[in-house]
């Protein structure tokens, strides 16, 4: 009985997570992973932020993301980000609050650039 | 130096192979000298894990950076501390300090077990032994930290979000959690192949598992503490897959804490009890690989390394191995008496068994989740805060409740007299906390306000069993009520020192509570010289200010804080830009109340000399939760103090038993 419950609250409360070349059907709620290409316009506290992401691995062209809300310190070109929103045209429109950048692994050395 | 390294490795596996295989031979076949030799041998590894770990110590103070290790990890300008701290920073080195306590906590419990639990240990020995050779191979073979190289001239640095006091102390702390559960359950195996069905194995671990659970647990929060403070979002827990997987191992350590009290006092739960204290200790193993495969991503974020597939089937041949075992002894695992009354003290323990393990599979079932939808669908599916958050009022509000109920409910069956006459002062002060709670306005969160009512329950009821004691002891010494009361604890350290544990849950719940059902968040932009209210506090932009520091540029927004027209000062919530390491770190301002324990924090961001954007977050109560780490600390300190008396009635007990069991 247990396991129903899980199973079917998982079902209705999950996010799916996907690379921007995947998001093309998805009209549900989902979680973007990629990297930060191109140059970040616009002001996330203002009228919103604006930038391409594309998959992490791979060389599949990028969607155009904007987001408001508050935004990581390590957010930049070339991080690799996470972001919920939802699919609107060609457009990704990202939930505020939702900004989240994998910082470098606790188990490798910062590498500086 | 990295050979003597590398040989001390290969002496730890090779005492650790032969305490497996000698020890299991001399078990077999009862042979009293190869036993004491094997004992030895677990011995001899932690000898050679720790002039391993002198070795690499040694390497890292003094920057050798011939060794990739210490060039991974430190620089010539990281301080001292954080080189220190730089030996569990990374993998292979962490991976040393697993080992280095894992044979020191086997060697302790075979000392100490020569003298109570001789007869448990010619199992228990291999079974060290043979979690010891999986991390001394590891090390060895996989993932070791004596690899060397042409010296450059300077190392890479530590990651400077690792450069902070708390990681001196939280990772060991979870370390010293983590693989403290290896003794109990390593005795529970060895009490099971060597065909004893009595309590002896719990006992005698009992101090361990306390210990273990008292470091995860300090640990837990330790952790949760920088993540408020230094991280800086304005959260303290964020249900990440590495936070998780620290919990899961303690809430199965807590139900089993619990279940072998049943066992002790009235032997059942047997069976259960082994399977907990195997799953805590797979859980711990599970811990331990899911913050290095680099399956799940998460704010600790790992890299993919090499030794995730050894670390699953480790924990692989764990489970089966324990299983068969547990399967094998079945008939001995019969319980000798039933459950009574599902009214009872036992059926209390057995609820928040069933609750504590429940919540436990509700959590790993969201770590998983991921794993198993990306295996069966290609995309992974991930489960938020939400879905934990919803659990944690499902089976953390019954949880507390039962705290309430049982250290006063009767053994065996309770009366429904027995129960209105015991019940009766816990219940008035709760309803009547309810009511006032009301009044004051709590009724803005259901759950809160039901919290809050269980939490005045639970403190009733642990306050009365103080009160009753005392008197009662006061009625037959006629001393004090001050030595009355110290006499009370010190002759009952494990019950009242439980007690002070769950006062300190108490804490935790009205903490956790307060700052998430009652807290609130604004977010604005200010102008210099403009205000905002939030709760009753007014925040006045006065300009920024940027300062050089050592490292790093502070640009600092300077906010004055008013409440009820009283100046409480000027707050500097701002951002520090580390240009070495090209990173920016978040500075947030959090002002505590000492009066009422609430906090302001304050983030800025955009902070510029004409106007700043503020996120403010008012979260009542919230200091509570650190009071908590204390008193929890103090409690377990209560239940862990040697205790003469209690190893008298135990020493007659058990001691005709371990006489017979050594002719």
């Amino acid at each position: 009985m247990l396991a129903i419950f899980l199973v079917y609250t998982a079902l209705a409360g999950g996010t799916p997570q996907v690379k921007p070349s995947q998001l093309k059907g998805h009209t549900r709620e989902v979680t973007l992973v990629g990297k930060v290409t191109g140059p970040v316009r616009g002001d996330a506290r203002g009228s919103g932020l604006r930038f391409q992401l594309r998959d992490v691995k791979g060389s599949a062209s990028g969607v155009l993301v904007t987001y408001k809300g508050s935004v990581p310190e390590m957010f930049r070109t070339g991080r690799d980000v996470s972001l919920r929103g939802r699919l609107r045209g060609a457009t990704f429109v990202g939930i505020p609050g939702t900004l989240v950048t994998k910082c470098p692994s606790k188990y490798t050395p910062a590498k500086k650039s | 130096m990295p050979e003597l390294g590398r040989a001390a490795l290969i002496v730890c596996l090779g005492a650790a192979l032969y305490a497996v295989a000698a020890g299991a031979y001399a078990a077999w076949t009862g042979r009293r000298r190869l036993q004491e030799s094997a004992q030895n041998a677990i011995l001899a590894a932690f000898l050679g894990a720790a002039v391993a770990s002198v070795v690499l110590l040694t390497a890292l103070l003094r920057k050798d950076f011939s060794f990739t290790y210490v060039w991974q990890h430190t620089s010539r300008e990281l301080p001292t501390a954080y080189t220190f701290s730089s030996f569990w920073g990374g993998q292979e080195g962490s991976l040393l300090l697993w080992l280095l306590i894992l044979t020191g906590f086997s060697s302790v419990a075979v000392l100490l077990g020569r003298r109570s639990a001789r007869s448990l240990l010619p199992w228990t020995v291999p079974i060290l032994g043979g979690v010891t050779v999986f991390f001394a191979f590891m090390l060895v073979v996989v993932s070791t930290p004596f690899a060397t190289q042409v010296a450059p001239g300077d190392g890479q640095g530590l990651n400077p979000s690792l450069q902070n006091p708390y990681m001196l102390v939280h990772p060991p702390m979870l370390y010293l959690g983590f693989v403290g559960l290896t003794i109990p359950f390593a005795f529970a195996m060895g009490a099971l192949a060597a065909r004893r069905s009595d309590e002896l194995w719990i006992v005698v671990t009992r101090r361990w598992t306390l210990v273990a659970w008292t470091f995860l647990g300090f640990g837990q929060l330790l952790g949760a503490h920088w993540a408020y403070v230094e991280v800086g979002w304005g959260g303290y827990f964020a249900w990440d897959p590495v936070e998780n997987a620290a919990l899961m191992p303690w809430l199965a350590a807590t139900a089993f804490l619990h279940s072998v009290m049943i066992q002790e006092k009235r032997g059942m739960l047997k069976i259960w009890n082994v399977l907990l204290v195997v799953g805590a200790f797979a859980l711990a193993l599970f811990g331990t690989f899911l913050t290095r495969s680099g399956i799940l991503s998460s704010i600790h974020s790992f890299t993919e390394s090499s030794i995730g597939p050894w670390f699953l089937g480790f924990i692989a041949v764990v489970v089966a191995g324990s299983t068969a075992l547990i399967v094998s002894r079945l008939p001995l695992l019969r319980a000798k008496t039933r459950l009574e009354s599902p009214v009872s003290r036992e059926a209390t323990f057995l609820y928040n068994n069933l609750l504590l393990v429940a919540f436990c599979l509700t959590i790993l079932w969201g770590v998983a989740y991921p794993i198993l939808t990306d295996a069966l669908r290609g995309e992974p599916v991930t489960v938020g805060p939400p879905y934990y958050n919803f659990f944690l009022k499902a089976f953390g509000l019954p949880l507390l409740v039962l705290m309430g109920i049982g250290p006063l409910i009767a053994w065996r069956r309770a009366s429904v007299r027995g129960l209105g006459r015991v019940f009766a002062w816990p219940l008035a002060i709760a309803v009547a906390t309810g009511l006032v709670l009301v009044v004051l306005g709590a009724g803005s969160s259901i759950p809160g306000l039901v919290g809050y009512t269980f939490c005045a329950f639970v403190l009733a009821s642990i306050g009365l069993e103080f009160a009753r004691g005392t008197r009662a002891r006061r009625a037959i010494s006629g001393d004090s009520w001050a030595s009355a009361f110290a006499q009370l604890v010190g002759r009952n350290r494990r019950r009242y020192g439980g007690y002070v544990v769950h006062a300190a849950i108490v804490l935790l719940a009205i903490g956790v509570i307060g700052s998430s059902a009652y807290d609130t968040t604004k977010e604005q932009r200010l102008r210099a010289g403009e205000s905002m209210a939030i709760g009753d506090y007014t925040l006045t932009y006065r300009g920024a200010t940027t300062e050089r520091a050592a490292n790093a540029t502070e640009l600092r927004a300077l906010v004055d804080v008013e409440r009820g027209g009283e100046s409480l000062g000027t707050m500097q919530p701002g951002k520090n830009s580390y240009p070495a390491e090209q990173q920016v770190s978040n500075e947030a301002a959090i002002r505590s109340d000492r009066l009422n324990g609430e906090d302001l924090f304050l983030i800025a961001e955009q902070i510029g000399p004409r106007s700043v954007f503020l996120k403010v977050l008012v979260k009542p109560l919230v200091n509570l939760i650190w009071i908590a780490g204390f008193v929890f600390l103090a409690g377990s300190l209560i239940a862990l103090w040697p205790d003469a008396r209690e190893q008298r009635r135990l020493a007659v007990r058990y001691g005709g038993r371990e006489a017979i069991a050594r002719a």
